[in-house]
């Protein structure tokens, strides 16, 4: 009577254990056992394990179609907003911030491009129109030079190796001149 | 809002911000300039005034005290902003003229002048709109040299010489 058990290992360990030393000394019972086996072996082949494909899918639908308590659906309603409109205002933000950034780096640049930058630093200016006897002035060559704002040119950089270069503007010629007298 | 608009906003909003001074400068500035170049001898030889330099004749004379004035060199070119022209003038002397932007009424350029292959001079300088720069001091012949450059972005030219390359050359 307990070989079905033995066979399936229900038994307690010293049923298990008395079980297995009356098998060695019993060959019916061992033939018994032995078509218990096969029996419980034939069994397992032929029956059909049912498949589980979609089974989790199918329990999460019957889950969601139960009825939900209404408190629970306006909250899920009212965070499923909140996320929505809480990334849009982020993006929003966002570009803003790099427009108005954008706008404050690319305005100088923009006035320049309408002339309305202001004029390049002024380094020096230069004097007004000079005779041509004293055209040997104290510019120092490599300096820059800029003339002055009311003639036709402003010079923003002037290198010469010439070290007694002059520059001067006459704005009632329209004209500036940039000396360089020759090298003793 | 969803996300896909939020980003076309974005993109909308900085291809605008971006895009406005190549807007603004496309929109306001021609590109090219004319460049005209007078080389003019100078001295104290009582010789008087070339009738060639016409116009150029007062304004010489008005700033500086020479008593002899002869064109030997009239060139004129057209380039665009950020390419560079170069004159050959007389006396080896190589002049480039290199218009970087045009700013309203204003030509930023840079000018470099050569004696042969040694720069004498470079600068960086914004000139008005038919406004003239005059470079000199170099020894030329029996006096000194002159160069009046002007430039225009189109219209009438600065005031210059009257003579055409090929008439300035044959003194």
């Amino acid at each position: 009577m307990m070989l079905g058990a033995f066979e399936d290992a229900e038994l307690e360990p010293n049923e298990m254990q008395e079980v297995a030393f009356h098998l060695a000394r019993c060959e019916s019972c061992t033939g018994i056992l032995a078509d218990y086996s096969t029996l419980g072996r034939d069994l397992r082949s032929i029956t059909a394990e049912p498949s589980l494909a979609g089974f989790s899918s199918a329990v999460i639908a019957r889950v969601d179609r139960l009825p939900m308590p209404v408190f629970t659906r306006i909250a899920r309603a009212l965070r499923r907003q909140l996320d929505s409109v809480g990334a849009g205002l982020a993006w929003g933000g966002a570009a803003v911030a790099v427009a108005v950034v954008t706008i404050i780096l690319m305005t100088p640049y923009a006035e320049h491009f309408a002339n309305r930058a202001p004029q390049s630093t002024v380094l020096a200016k230069a004097e007004p129109a000079a005779p041509a006897t004293s055209l040997v002035a104290d510019a120092t060559a490599n300096e820059p030079t800029m003339a002055d704002n009311d003639s036709h040119a402003d010079i923003s950089r002037l290198e010469s190796e010439n070290r007694s270069v002059a520059v001067w503007s006459e704005p009632r010629r329209d004209t500036t001149v940039i000396w360089l007298p020759d090298q003793p | 809002m969803t996300r896909r608009s939020c980003s076309l906003t974005f993109l909308i909003v900085a291809i605008s911000a971006f895009g406005m001074p190549g807007l603004l400068n496309a929109q306001s500035s021609p590109k090219q300039v004319n460049v005209y170049i007078d080389s003019v001898m100078a001295a104290d030889t009582n010789e008087g005034t070339d009738p060639r330099l016409g116009p150029m004749d007062q304004k010489l004379r008005g700033l500086f005290g020479f008593s002899t004035y002869s064109l030997i060199g009239h060139n004129e070119g057209e380039t665009d902003c950020g390419k560079m022209i170069a004159f050959t003038l007389p006396g080896g002397k190589i002049l480039h003229v290199q218009p970087r932007a045009i700013d309203g009424d204003m030509i930023a350029m840079e000018i470099v002048l050569f004696d042969g292959t040694r720069p004498m001079m470079t600068t960086d300088l914004k000139l008005k709109n038919n406004g003239t720069l005059i470079v000199g001091g170099p020894r030329y012949e029996q006096g000194m040299m002159i160069i009046s450059i002007g430039a225009s972005t189109g219209g009438s030219p600065p005031i210059q010489s009257q003579a055409t390359p090929a008439e300035a050359t044959n003194r």
